[in-house]
């Protein structure tokens, strides 16, 4: 192999002596270092991280993960499961309903990972995938008469199940309901319960005290409730999710005695809370018949702009960027066209339903269920479809 | 029947200053209307802390005579004052606020007040419908939708900012009204002193983004508006897309033409 060339050396060995500013000779003068030559396609290859789909070259090492390589979790087989099979503690997170839970096993991995804890999630519904959230436990919380109103029963579950696991730390939903059992759990301990814990950092739970102005941090205590979309959901590997051995509970002393769901006039829900929203745009021109759609199907009534515009609807039923941002869980836009700021508004609903006469609007390609049809046809049909099945209900 | 209504000292969220706490208020509101309405009714309006606070007159001026003023200690847990207070008064319903607005507002005095009498509770109340021997509240859910549930007495109710609005204070009746001062211990809070508090800061939080896909599907999928799942039906004769429309909207479970409990966050 051929060393290395010294230019320096050479240029040196090429001076001429004498005169006010040095001159060089022509002369060719060969040196060698100890250092063998470079080689640059050599290094260049090794540099390569992939030529196809696109050539990367990683010049300075420390190979960025590739988002872009589709075969390569696929041709890994399924990811591994992680186990914690002798956990120094145990974090119980209690499952209130929905999304959160996803995020409290995401606080709780947090919490556990720290100091080689187990998580264990106590539900008293069966459905979810609770392996793939990240728990490590599922303890079921049976018993619980699912769907009625009962939180006496339900905190002395979870008390029954704090005391057969007895967790480090216990992690509840901060939702209405859910922070409702947290608090006669803590009250009934006897314990400090830390509300609405919006960061873990650092071995510390931070929330927000004196009205959301100060910042509030303590050593990560043993009940905490964690604060709706605070934290982000476990995405590693799968774990376990071993099924261990539900606690009996005793019945307990009864302060409610009957719960019923009441009916409300669902349009004085106001428009962003509302679940059902009977939404119309200039398409319409029953109004009647709208009017009569929204009491059968005991949905909120909206608006786009134009109708409220027009004074069909009030200025608060407006739906889109000028409007109200909705969260309903069900869309039901008649004869809107989908306007960029009509969409804006109802970017975070759940299902959408479509009627409209123009098969290309934007609202048709929005909607999970679109029909293309005049709505003031539909709107009679699906009274009288409405009305009938309700008489044969009663 | 005895009525105790526990009333804090609250934070204005724009200027920091001290107010009465709007919740607390509305708690005050309905027991002023029962006070009125139920016969042989007794009102007694307590609170916990520092008896020359200025806001305190705001309760006063919305019509109540008296209120009954623990002197407890700046920082102290007012808790066991408050127990022991309401224990000589045996009331039948304590009305309180969900969360106080100053301090650790942690909204944990009134599970803590239900405990010590043994007490029923019910949260997030928004009004009471009946009150005899037992009492029928209306309970505020998310989403507008409401619960009527019924329950023994004595009870704690921690009425939620569904119910209904407080009236005005009015100046001379806040200037005629008494504070009546306690006595009481004041139990220094361990817990709290072991808490440090700084301002609080937003910071950005990386919550899940859709992994695995490249860098311009992540942005897309963050961008653009979600397109449907993109059933459709062209020109239906009316009776068959309202066929349509019902059965999906059931099967979705938005009609039950039943009473429905809310979906968790109305996000799929
Ligand atoms: C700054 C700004 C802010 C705005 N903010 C908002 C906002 O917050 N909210 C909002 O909604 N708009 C907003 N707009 C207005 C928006 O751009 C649209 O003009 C508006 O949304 C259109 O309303 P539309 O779909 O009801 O009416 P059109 O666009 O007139 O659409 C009517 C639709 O009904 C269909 N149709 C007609 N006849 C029938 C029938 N018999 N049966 C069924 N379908 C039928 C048509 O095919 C058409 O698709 C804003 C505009 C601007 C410039
Ligand atoms: N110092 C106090 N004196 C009287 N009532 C209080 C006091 N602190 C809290 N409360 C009541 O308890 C409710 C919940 O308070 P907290 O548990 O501090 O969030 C408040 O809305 C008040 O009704």
């Amino acid at each position: 192999m051929r060393k290395r060339r010294d230019p320096r050396a050479e240029q040196a060995a090429r001076l001429l002596p004498g005169g006010p500013r040095p001159r060089y000779g022509l002369k060719v003068v060969a040196t060698e270092t100890d250092r063998p030559r470079r080689n640059p396609r050599a290094e260049r290859k090794a540099a390569t991280v992939s030529e196809s789909p696109r050539l990367r070259i990683a010049w300075k090492g420390g190979v960025a993960p590739q988002a872009g390589t589709l075969d390569a979790p696929a041709s890994r087989g399924a990811p591994k499961v992680r186990i914690i099979a002798e956990p120094a503690f145990h974090v119980l997170v209690i499952a209130g309903a929905g999304e959160i839970d996803r995020q409290m096993i995401g606080a709780a991995r947090l919490i556990a990972d720290a100091g080689g804890g187990a998580v264990c999630i106590a539900s008293s519904t069966e459905a979810e995938d609770w392996a793939d959230a990240g728990a490590d436990r599922l303890m079921p919380l049976s018993g619980l008469e699912v769907g009625t109103y009962d939180p006496e029963a339900h905190a002395a579950a979870v008390l029954a199940a704090i005391a057969s696991l007895k967790p480090a730390h216990v992690l509840f939903p901060e939702t209405p309901g859910g922070g409702d059992i947290a608090r006669r759990v803590a009250a009934r301990l006897g314990e400090r319960l830390f509300a609405g814990v919006e960061d873990i950092r650092d071995g510390r739970a931070i929330r927000r005290a004196n009205g959301g102005r100060d910042a509030m941090s303590v050593a990560v205590p043993r009940l905490l409730s964690i604060a709706a979309g605070a934290f982000a959901r476990h995405e590693g590997a799968p774990h376990e999710a071993r099924r261990i051995e539900g606690p009996g509970f005793e019945p307990v002393r009864k302060g409610i005695m009957q719960a019923k769901a009441m009916p409300v006039d669902p349009d004085s829900i106001a428009l962003a809370e509302a679940d059902f929203l009977l939404s119309g745009g200039n398409g319409v021109s029953d109004w009647d018949a709208f009017a009569e759609l929204a009491v059968l199907l005991g949905a909120t009534r909206g608006g786009s702009r134009v109708v409220c515009d027009q004074g069909h609807l009030p200025r608060d039923r407006q739906v889109g960027a000028s409007g109200t941002l909705v969260t309903a869980g069900c869309y039901f836009a008649l004869g809107i066209s989908g306007a960029p700021q009509h969409l804006q508004g109802i970017q975070r609903v759940g299902r959408v339903v479509a009627v409209n006469t123009d098969l290309h609007a934007a609202m048709i390609k929005r909607a999970d269920l679109a029909i293309v049809a005049d709505a003031q046809e539909v709107m009679p049909a699906l009274i009288r479809l409405l009305a009938q099945r309700k008489d044969t209900a009663e | 029947m005895r009525i105790a209504v526990l009333l804090s000292l609250g934070l204005h969220p724009a200027s920091g200053r001290a107010r009465r706490a709007e919740l607390d208020a509305k708690a005050l509101e309905l027991a002023l209307r029962l006070a009125e309405t139920v016969p042989d009714a007794e009102l007694h309006a307590v609170h916990a802390g520092d008896p020359d606070a200025g806001a305190l007159r705001d309760y006063l001026g919305m019509g109540l005579d008296r209120l009954h003023v623990l002197d407890v200690a700046q920082g102290a847990d007012p808790v066991p004052a408050l127990n022991r207070h309401l224990n000589e008064i045996r009331p039948d319903l304590v009305l309180t606020g969900m969360r106080a607005e100053a301090g650790e507002g942690s909204g944990m005095v009134p599970y803590l007040v239900a405990e010590a009498l043994e007490a029923s509770l019910v949260a997030d109340v928004a009004g009471i419908s009946d009150l005899a021997d037992e009492a029928t509240v209306i309970q505020a859910l998310p989403r507008g939708r409401r619960r009527q549930v019924r329950l023994r007495l004595p009870a704690v109710l921690p009425f939620n900012a569904a119910a209904p609005e407080p009236r005005a204070p009015a100046f001379a009746r806040a200037r005629r009204g008494i504070i009546e001062r306690h006595r009481a211990e004041s139990v220094p809070d361990d817990f709290l002193e072991a808490c440090e508090n700084t301002l609080w800061r937003a910071r950005p939080k990386r919550m899940g983004l859709p992994a695995g896909a490249t860098a311009a599907e992540r942005m897309k999928a963050m961008t653009e508006a979600r397109a449907g799942e993109g059933q459709v039906m062209v020109h239906p004769t009316p009776d068959e897309a309202a066929a349509a429309l019902y059965d999906y909207l059931v099967e979705h479970r938005f009609l039950d033409l039943q009473a429905r409990e809310p979906t968790a966050n109305g996000q799929k």
